[in-house]
């Protein structure tokens, strides 16, 4: 999910930094306004649980496995605000520590695990759990539907931003909005999945944990101010809305190139000019050319999967865990570890 | 109303929804003296110590009794001031080591009380030295044995310069070096102290008086050898009379 | 664990003496230049690549460690890579591949040889005079003391888990048991907050964070 470096330009990079900046701003100051002097200690546990959670393998096949991602675990638990600080937080320390993700494209990766994730997450989660009455159910299969989500349209954005990145005449790139797309949409079940289960976990043990937290509007007693302020009902469903659009658009990317000229005549009228690679290199690459890839026809079954399959998969899903959960008596779950 | 470092009257506390966990506690402390608080686990030790410095009524209201520092009752208006005068050191020392470098860890609480920088700083070298790591000030938190880390947390909890020291189970877990090395700093200390403890033999060691509580109940209180030394208190309480007191 | 991290941050070569401010600026801009020399002009390229190298070189990184984390790290910048020549099937394509690795390479050991050069506190003191919001800088330095302390506990669950693992589980029953160790992580980390919030309030904590800088002498 790291954006490397070099793989967006830097007037991409800029760019999303300025609204990732805007927006991790706005999360700081609400935060302030908020605090609750236990919001520092519970956002920085937050933020080193998110970090540690990200440890943990899920396998998938031999040598790949997945990791939690944590922007809707974080918003579900400690609030959009913190969630957001937090997510804001622990990418910073795995490129300070790791090396991980880019210095650049640090902006890019906030705006879309931090701000997508908790800001986004939340958004779609509140929308989602009102049909359901805020019950313990809603906070699982909106947190399932909202984790789903954010990483597609994560993945929209990525797409979006590495179509402005690179020179556009020359390039198809429905195809490599297609791999883009079919790998986003397993990741997003996989994280549908981590956070689903976790959640209801941590429901099932401590439920006050999470109904403290991640219901909207609580008051802290003797400051007279709220846990953490929700937005109002309409900009949340707002901010679902789009985040949703987005999700779904990821879907439409591979088929998009025939926007592309419509793009290029926004951006020009916009005085942007892509960065365009000149000169070529000589003869080396050129045996290359015929190279046979099969992606042509992969193509329109990995995107109908990514979207029908994914979608289903995590409606089927929310569903599920919605429906184990409040049967499951709180030691059944296996007690290792302890 | 005589001189006392700390003063409980009738302490009781539950937790909402829940039994008690204290029930109708009283008790003094002179200034200068150290307490043993002594019994099983789950007697409510952590429970009534954290009282003793307003962690608990702060969060939830549902206690009733008085408790008072200094001669001044624990409330909501006083909380600070009562805070300053007691120093809380934590079973865990990764709970109250939260900075990452020993002096920031041990500047916190002084930097809190408004000091001026050159009073932290002059602090932060006194209680690094009083707890024998003058030299600790740059180091990490995260490469400090145990013994280390919980002789920096007392060095936070002495930076604040308190008058009353309230300690859970600052012996768990520390290897006889390491525990000596605590021992010899406790005695030095010249406020009150409030121990909680399973650790009796150190308890002889080091204390004055014993409080017995059992089942959220003060048991029994008074003299450190009586206490510990009456085999069949001990035992109706699940506790054992430590090596020294018993009957040869 | 947090030598295993940084562990050349602690070394003593010219690069780890040079001042912070000097440090993250001479990364920054050899980030920038890695990401912005067009990769078609082949000796500005090198010279980018030839100054990093010197800086690791004099930072007395082991090349060694270096290209381990290079192995580690192309994989997925390759994938990233890869699509593009795959759907282009052309120069171009191939192009755009060389690109992207080489920038991401460039900036991938730029990025390696500030985290060796320069320590998280040292980091942290820094973004502090960069005027960072305090709130963040608490909530950063909070959660980099825990990260190891709650990975310990990851670790003593991951180990109790296995050790009571008799037989091969289903993918589903590893996905399961490992969301519940996320879970049941989050409890004890929100637990934790709790007992950290209260040794906060017992040095009297308000809520606002006040920070000075250790005696002249002490500092690096």
């Amino acid at each position: 999910m790291h954006i490397q470096d070099g793989v967006l330009s830097p007037v991409v990079c800029a760019a999303t930094g300025a609204i990732s900046l805007g927006a991790v701003s706005y999360s700081v100051h609400r935060l302030q306004q908020s605090v609750g002097d236990r919001t520092i200690p519970l956002t920085g546990m937050m933020a080193a649980l998110v970090f540690a959670g990200q440890m943990v393998n899920f396998p998938i096949g031999a040598p790949v496995s997945g990791h939690l991602l944590g922007g809707v675990l974080a918003a579900t638990v400690v609030g959009p605000w913190a969630g957001c600080v937090a997510m804001t937080l622990v990418l910073f320390v795995q490129w300070a520590l790791f090396s991980d993700g880019g210095l650049f494209s640090l902006g890019t990766n906030v705006l879309h695990m931090a701000v997508i994730g908790a800001w986004g997450g939340h958004s779609v989660r509140m929308f989602v759990q009102r049909f359901f009455g805020d019950s313990r159910k809603g906070i699982v299969i909106g947190s399932v539907v909202a984790a789903w989500a954010t990483v597609m349209a994560a993945a929209a954005l990525f797409c979006l931003e590495f179509r402005l990145s690179w020179s556009p005449r020359e390039i198809d790139f429905s195809k490599v909005f297609t791999l883009m797309v079919s790998f986003h949409s397993l990741i997003g079940l996989g994280e549908a999945l981590i956070t689903g289960v976790a959640i209801s976990f941590v429901l099932n043990q401590r439920p006050e944990l999470i109904c403290r937290m991640g219901t909207p509007a609580r008051p802290i007693e003797g400051t007279g101010r709220s846990v953490h302020p929700t937005a109002t009902a309409i900009t949340r469903t707002l901010a679902a809305g789009f985040v949703i659009a987005l999700a779904i658009a990821a879907f439409l990317s591979p088929f998009a190139s025939s926007f592309d000229d419509g793009l290029e005549a926004v951006l020009g009228k916009l005085g942007i000019e892509n960065f365009n690679l000149t000169g070529n290199v000589p003869g080396l690459l050129e045996d290359y050319d015929k190279v046979p890839v099969p992606v042509a026809a992969w193509q329109s079954i990995a995107v109908s999967f990514a979207g029908i399959g994914g979608t289903l998969a995590v409606f089927a899903l929310a569903w599920l865990l919605g429906k184990v959960l409040p049967a499951a008596p709180p030691q059944l779950s296996e007690a290792a570890g302890e | 109303m005589s001189e006392s470092a700390v003063r409980v009257e009738h302490l009781s506390f539950r937790y909402p929804g829940g039994p008690d966990v204290l029930t109708d506690i009283s008790f003094t402390i002179a200034p200068g003296e150290i307490i043993g608080l002594v019994g099983p686990s789950g007697a409510g030790k952590s429970t009534l110590l954290q009282h003793l410095n307003g962690l608990l009524p702060s969060k939830l209201p549902e206690f009733v009794g008085q408790v008072c520092i200094d001669n001044i009752p624990v409330a909501r208006q006083t909380i600070a001031e009562v805070r300053r005068r007691v120093g809380f050191l934590f079973q865990d020392p990764d709970d109250q080591l939260f900075c990452p470098t020993v002096f920031e860890d041990v500047a916190f609480g002084p930097l809190n009380l408004g000091l001026s920088d050159d009073e932290v700083r002059q602090r932060v070298r006194d209680s690094l030295t009083s707890v024998g790591l003058a030299d600790y000030e740059p180091r990490s938190t995260l490469r400090l044995s145990l013994g280390e880390r919980k002789r920096v947390c007392l060095a936070g909890v002495f930076a604040c310069q308190p008058s009353v020291l309230a300690l859970d189970e600052p012996f768990s877990s520390l290897d006889p070096r390491a525990r000596r090395k605590l021992i010899a700093i406790l005695k030095q200390f010249s406020g009150s102290q409030i121990i909680a403890t399973h650790d009796l033999d150190i308890v002889v060691d080091l204390c004055h008086q014993v409080l017995l509580l059992d089942g959220g109940q003060l048991r029994a209180a008074g003299q450190t050898r009586d206490i510990l030394g009456n085999v069949a208190l001990m035992e109706r309480h699940g506790l054992e009379v430590p090596w020294r007191l018993r009957p040869k | 664990m947090s030598d295993f991290l940084d562990r050349f941050g602690r070394g003593q070569s010219m690069c780890h003496r040079w001042p912070p401010f000097v440090k993250l600026f001479a990364a920054v801009a050899m980030i920038l230049a890695a990401t912005c020399a067009p990769i078609t002009h082949g000796p500005l390229v090198g010279i980018v690549a030839c100054v990093i190298f010197f800086a690791h070189t004099l930072a007395r990184i082991p090349l060694r460690y270096v290209g381990r984390r290079l192995l580690f790290f192309w994989p997925t910048l390759f994938l990233m890579a890869i699509s593009l020549p795959l759907s282009q099937a052309g120069q171009k394509g191939w192009l755009l591949f060389v690109t992207i690795l080489v920038r991401g390479t460039l900036s991938f050991s730029t990025a390696l040889w500030l985290v060796n050069v320069m320590p998280f506190d040292q980091l942290l003191a820094t973004l502090r005079r960069l005027r960072v919001p305090d709130v963040l800088l608490a909530i950063l330095s909070l959660m980099y003391r825990f990260l190891f302390v709650l990975w310990d506990e990851l670790d003593r669950m991951r180990t109790a888990r296995s050790a009571r693992l008799f037989r091969k589980p289903s993918l589903w029953e590893t996905w399961r048991s490992a969301a519940h160790l996320v879970g049941r992580l989050l409890i004890r980390a929100l637990d934790r907050a709790d007992r950290i919030h209260g040794a906060m309030l017992a040095r009297s904590w308000n809520g606002r964070t006040r920070w000075i800088e250790p005696r002249r002498e002490d500092q690096r």
